[in-house]
């Protein structure tokens, strides 16, 4: 009981660094409701396919002829380039829905998880959470 | 011999034709013989087949510790430290996701052995007496001699340090110094002493999976010397890609030291 009892906290500490190192490269996710999934349907203005995080510039209508741009940061070439996305799987005009983790400061931006693409396909953008 | 192939190397870039007129076809002959004889006791270059092929870009895994086994205990750490890395944990408890704040989120890369745990590949060159690791995180580049000279006596501190390197049988040891007091010896921990002292232990634990054993050591930081070990994934038709963490980075550090998020389309790093 003794050695159990002395290994969980270690347990849960690896396994908790670990996940929090998967997450993001190169930064904290503090300023990120991190987990808090959202979507918003949108067009692509611009996608940047650059280091050390892609950024995904979007325009958002408000369904009152009004319109907003969203900046959202997502994984870097180094990773999502391995992963069959390029720098040509968003391009301006697509219409896309996205899934994404919100700022905490409510400014119109945050964090892209996944997308449905204008041919209907769901693109992960994000380290599954369970496994490899 | 070595003289001669250069000198007529020389001469070759000159033009054929000054190659021909300096010594003409006899001296081609010979220079054409002497290349094999020239080979195995003189061409530092063959010694390096006996070393192990670690070819192919390395992924890291993120896999904890040794398969089947319960990972590392916890480091044991100095009143300081400890209450430095007992706040990480208890934060990253509190908030699912949150990572290490440090520098590198404004492009300050990482020291060693830090440099060596980022989330993206890394590979390796071998060329007589050095193995060269290149870490696609920053561009970063670790010179290790093992050509058995000793280290420096008084090196500049440095981000990846300086590292000397033997090898015993396939495994590649590697014992580095001199790694720059403000850069994190642990994930959870920011700044070490000058005496910080990273052991490394490369080796292939299966014939695709690279196993590194990292061994901390420094008296003002650590009780005791604590290990960790990472896994590479060898993938051999991958390649290393371009990182300019300047590029376009919108998570610099604020004014405080604290996470930001810049939306400018331009961000002033």
């Amino acid at each position: 009981m003794k050695i159990i009892r002395t290994l969980a906290p270690a347990l849960l500490a690896a396994a908790s660094v670990l996940l929090a190192q998967r997450a993001s490269a190169h930064h904290s996710t503090a300023m990120f409701e991190w987990g808090k999934e959202k979507s918003l349907g949108a067009t692509v203005e611009r996608y940047e396919w650059t280091q050390p995080h892609t950024f995904l510039w979007l325009i958002v209508q408000d369904g009152q002829g009004r319109t907003q741009e969203w900046g959202l940061e997502g994984m870097s070439p180094s990773w999502l380039g391995r992963r069959g996305w390029s720098r040509h799987t968003l391009k301006p005009g697509d219409k896309v829905s996205v899934v994404y983790y919100p700022l905490k400061d409510h400014r119109p931006g945050g964090f892209y998880v996944r997308i449905k693409l204008p041919d209907g396909r769901l693109v992960d953008a994000l380290p599954q959470r369970s496994g490899q | 011999m070595n003289r001669t192939l250069r000198f007529t190397s020389g001469l070759a870039a000159c033009g054929a034709i000054a190659l021909v007129s300096a010594c003409g076809s006899q001296c081609a002959q010979s220079t054409a013989n002497a290349a094999p004889a020239a080979s195995a006791a003189q061409n530092p270059y063959a010694a390096l087949a006996k070393l192990p092929d670690w070819s192919g870009v390395w992924e890291p895994t993120f896999r904890a510790g040794t398969p089947g086994q319960a990972p590392p205990a916890p480091p044991r750490l100095t009143p300081p430290y400890a209450a430095q890395y007992a706040k990480y944990l208890q934060k990253n408890r509190t908030t699912p996701g949150l990572n290490f704040v440090s520098a590198v989120a404004s492009c300050v890369p990482p020291g060693l052995p830090q440099s060596m745990l980022q989330p993206y590949p890394i590979e390796f060159l071998f060329t007589p007496g050095r193995v060269t690791i290149l870490i696609e995180t920053d561009h970063l580049i670790r010179r290790i001699y093992t050509d058995g000279s000793p280290p420096p006596p008084d090196p500049d501190p440095t981000y990846q340090g300086t590292s000397v390197g033997h090898w015993e049988g396939d495994t590649l040891v590697v014992e580095t110094s001199a790694i720059l007091p403000d850069t994190s010896p642990l994930q959870g921990i920011n700044g070490h002493s000058d005496k910080f002292h990273v052991t490394e232990r490369i080796r292939l634990a299966e014939p695709d999976l690279l196993e590194i054993k990292t061994t901390r050591t420094d008296p003002a930081v650590f009780i005791e010397p604590y290990t960790t070990t990472a896994y590479y994934r060898r993938h051999r038709d991958w390649r290393i890609m371009e990182y300019v963490c300047e590029q376009n980075n919108h998570d610099a550090l604020d004014a405080h030291g604290n996470p930001a998020f810049s939306l400018s389309h331009k961000p002033e790093e």
